[in-house]
């Protein structure tokens, strides 16, 4: 089943609202803009996969230091490209609506933070994730010595079983205790 | 749980590759994860036989919730929902219909959510604001919607209650008592006499007097009438009863927001310092718009970072500290604490002065008048604007760690601001009631000085009322003068003092406490005018649009965040205090000062409280017997016992959450430590084997 170009079927919207977090009004946003960056031959065929790069032109995600690796995670491309269709695009906004829970965001920032897809976070993960908060230019980067120094602590805090990495679970421990993480992972179109 | 399914997957991935003999760097501790070419090998393997222990306690609880918490692509999750449904055979009815309504539940509290962010005031500004600024400056202007709501709400209350009573029953209704006191304590001409000059209009629409003062704006025009014959309504129970009310309803409010922000806070243990690994994994704010938002804020975050890591070195340098410097130190920082309560206490002393002249020179007309009479909320103005200056350069020779310089200025401005209104509303009583002393020659007739004050609750009415306009003229005239200019000289002019001085910042703390001030003379003086919460609200809806102009238009992003959950919780401390401090006026007001014999509600009484013994004899007998009955000993103790029990049975709930917690997490240690004995055999193991083969084929 797919979604064709210009409207949503009744018994698609409401199997959509059950099987992600996103209220009707929202479902209908997110199809319209996806729409609008289709072009026109793209429009009439069922279940079309957007490239990344035109996906990455939305403004919500355009200027996101994390925009590839968001991409990357949702897509169910067989190339692994970060091409999303709209089912893959409900499930990225479901998982940063303002209603999902808890498990659900920390479940995917953990995937959007393991930069090597191995199911850790390792030291490389975690100097790649500093450096995409920190920003990329040079006057911004943490010096080497900082840098060392910050993932030693937090492989000290986080880390529980000792294994020099973050697992799922040790990620999620950490995320429970910040009270700010449920509405700062939002995305809302 | 969700992520069960996906390790229940992982693991059987796994594969230990240490016996092929990777050289170097592969710790023998370490697990890794084989990239498998299978195509979906990110993905969850979802258990398609669920446990039948969790099929029992989550079937009933309709297994859509499930799957939109399962963290599975679009065509999965319908899949599973497809088996799901065929997999539902036979359902008695009573699961079936509890099915139905908790999906009927789940629709309905979706279409509320949905109408409920249709009717949330201002949403769409605030998220600009935190997009661009940040969760501390939104926190900032989340509290002051909240102060709009509440002030709204309460000023339809008193609306309900008291004004509209009022108006309807104005000419209605017959008085309470007929008693009369002394002549002279019932003399009270509010009305002006002759022609008025025009720009004396003005002047008392700023100051509350002349046509302002006999309105519906102030206590005095109130009367004490009660209807009887249709409808019973008595205005002066009501008006009492009303103010009491408001202010429990304002403390109810603030709990209950507390209490959102407490159970987090309480979480959370609080927010420590150099949390690093908060701060990295949690600190992104994905709704973050523009280029220039996101680069703001990894500069944000970058500067945290620093922040943090300059603290631990400068920590591990203090402990290393000697004796000797140790006591410097401290002997500095006790000294300097005396320097800014010295400072503290001379404002406190300028504002009595203050106010005292402005009382004894009320009777003057003109500009100068209106000088005199705005001259306690000058000085307090000032006061407040130079001594937390004052605080901050007493601060940098402190050197206490950065975090705690925060919190220690702002529990001085804190404390600045409310107790130096309290010293104004000091002076006031201690004019009033002759310093409570009622044989002194002005107080004797009327218990309280009549000839200054012939209706003192309208005056006290209308001194708030100036503090409030006058808050407001302040920040209008601060944003025109000040900060405009200032923007508009730092981006014209390339200098270097202009790039010194810099944009403005936003500064949370200091707007925060500005606006628990004004919150607070609102309640000090909400008993004696009655329309100020009204006020109060326009005001805080026009300082809403002005700080947001200045934000946008004149300010540049504060580089040390201001941790925004934490900061929630401690803005409602602060309001609590304010809170405080007006219930306390509010409390002596209505039993200890004798009420004005010239004007008001109260007129006859001996005090504001004594009309609820009065009317209470009105009620029926079975009435009175009741309420005796839940004043008396009887009930009040059994009742004290219950909630020691309850709060009892919650304080031992919360700590054994927090055992478990600690006890998990020794869990996860524990298996941890298994994890690495099970490598260890097994790389013994195989090197074992090794072992074994090579001296077999060494053999042969």
């Amino acid at each position: 089943m797919g979604t064709t170009a210009s409207q949503l079927g009744k018994d698609l919207l409401s199997e959509y609202q059950e099987l992600t977090f996103l209220t009707k009004q929202e479902i209908l946003l997110a199809h319209k803009r996806f729409t609008e960056l289709l072009t026109k031959d793209e429009k009439d065929l069922p279940n079309t996969r957007v490239p990344a790069e035109r996906i990455l032109t939305l403004p919500e995600l355009k200027s996101n230091p994390f925009r590839k690796r968001i991409c990357h995670v949702f897509s169910t491309s067989e190339q692994k490209d970060g091409s999303l269709t709209f089912e893959d695009f409900l499930d990225l906004l479901s998982a940063f609506s303002d209603s999902a829970t808890l498990e659900i965001k920390s479940h995917y920032a953990f995937r959007i933070f393991d930069f090597d897809d191995d199911g850790t976070l390792d030291c490389g993960d975690l100097e790649k994730l500093v450096n995409c908060l920190t920003g990329e230019t040079d006057e911004t980067r943490l010096t080497t010595e900082e840098m060392r120094q910050l993932i030693n602590n937090i492989l000290e805090e986080s880390d529980i079983d000792k294994d020099g990495t973050v697992n799922l679970s040790e990620f999620q421990h950490v995320i429970s205790r910040s009270p700010d993480f449920v509405s700062s992972f939002k995305i809302v179109l | 749980m969700a992520s069960e399914p996906w390790r229940q997957g992982s693991r059987e991935v796994y594969d230990y590759t240490e016996g092929n003999g990777y050289p170097g760097d592969q710790q023998s501790l370490r697990l890794r994860r084989v990239s498998s070419r299978v195509s979906n090998q990110n993905y969850p393997q979802f258990d398609w036989n669920p446990p039948p222990a969790e099929k029992n306690e989550e079937g009933n609880r309709g297994q859509p919730r499930d799957l939109r918490g399962s963290p599975l692509p679009m065509a999965l999750k319908r899949a599973v929902r497809q088996v799901q449904q065929m997999q539902v055979p036979v359902v008695s009815s009573r699961e079936s219909w509890k099915r139905k309504k908790t999906k009927s539940l789940r629709k309905f509290k979706d279409n509320a959510r949905g109408c409920r962010s249709f009717f949330t005031l201002w949403s769409k500004s605030l998220q600009k604001i935190g997009g661009n600024f940040g969760g501390g400056v939104q926190s900032y202007f989340l509290f002051l919607r909240f102060l709009v709501v509440l002030n709204f709400v309460s000023f339809l209350l008193i609306a309900g209650f008291v004004l509209i009573p009022s108006i309807v029953f104005r000419s209605v209704g017959d008085s309470l008592v007929n008693s009369t006191g002394p002549k002279e304590c019932m003399d009270y001409d509010p009305n002006p006499q002759g022609l008025v000059v025009f720009y004396n209009y003005f002047l008392n629409l700023l100051s509350g007097t002349g046509f302002m003062e006999y309105s519906y704006l102030f206590y005095g025009y109130y009367n004490n009438t009660t209807v009887e014959d249709r409808n019973f309504y008595n205005i002066p129970l009501a008006y009492l009863f009303t103010a009491i009310f408001y202010f429990a309803f304002c403390l109810i409010c603030i709990i209950a927001r507390m209490g959102t922000a407490a159970r987090v806070v309480v979480v959370t243990g609080g927010s420590a310092v150099g949390n690093y690994s908060m701060i990295v994994f949690t600190s992104w704010d994905y709704g973050c718009l523009g280029d220039r938002a996101t680069k703001l804020k990894q500069k944000n975050i970058h500067y945290r970072l620093q922040v943090d890591l300059e603290e631990e070195s400068i920590k591990k340098r203090a402990a290393a500290l000697t004796l000797c410097q140790k006591i410097v130190l401290y002997a500095l920082r006790v000294s300097m604490c005396f320097g800014s309560f010295g400072l503290i206490i001379a404002a406190f002393y300028g504002i009595f002065v203050a106010t005292d002249f402005s009382q004894k020179r009320s009777g003057e007309q003109g500009i100068l008048g209106l000088i005199f009479q705005y001259l306690p909320s000058i000085v307090i103005t000032a006061g407040n604007f130079l001594v937390p200056l004052l605080c901050d350069q007493i601060a940098l020779i402190e050197r206490y760690a950065p975090s705690t310089t925060v919190i220690v200025a702002l529990l001085r401005a804190v404390f600045l601001r409310l107790v130096s209104l309290g010293v104004l509303l000091f002076t006031l009583w201690s004019q009033i009631t002759c310093a409570g002393d009622t044989k002194k020659k002005d107080c004797t007739l009327c218990q309280y000085n009549y000839k200054l004050y012939p209706c003192w609750e309208t005056r006290v009415g209308q001194e708030m009322y100036k503090l409030t306009l006058f808050d407001l003229l302040i920040n209008i005239v601060v944003l025109v003068l000040v900060e405009f200019p200032r923007r508009m000289v730092v981006d014209n002019w390339s200098s270097k003092l202009a790039q010194w001085v810099g944009r403005q910042e936003f500064v949370v703390p200091a707007n925060v406490l500005g606006l628990v001030y004004g919150q607070t003379v609102v309640w000090t003086g909400a008993l004696f005018c009655p329309l100020l919460p009204l006020i109060n609200t326009i005001k805080f809806v026009l300082l809403f649009y002005f700080k947001k102009i200045t934000l946008f238009y004149n300010c540049r992003p504060a580089l040390k965040t201001f941790r925004s959950t934490t900061s929630t919780f401690f803005f409602l401390v602060v309001l609590l205090f304010g809170w405080g401090l007006a219930t306390v006026v509010m409390v002596y007001s209505l039993a200890e000062i004798h009420p004005s014999m010239g004007c008001g509600p109260f007129r006859f009484f001996p005090s504001m409280w004594s009309i609820v013994p009065t009317s209470f004899y009105n009620l029926s007998e079975i009435t009175q017997e009741f309420l005796f009955f839940i004043g008396s000993q009887a009930f009040s103790i059994p009742l004290f016992v219950l909630s020691c029990v309850v709060m009892c049975y919650f304080i031992t709930l919360a700590s054994v959450y927090g055992k478990s917690v600690a006890m998990l997490r020794a869990q996860l240690k524990l298996e941890g430590r298994d994890k690495q004995f099970l490598v260890k055999q097994i790389e013994e193991l195989s090197r074992q084997h090794q072992l074994l083969k090579h001296t077999a084929g060494a053999h042969d």
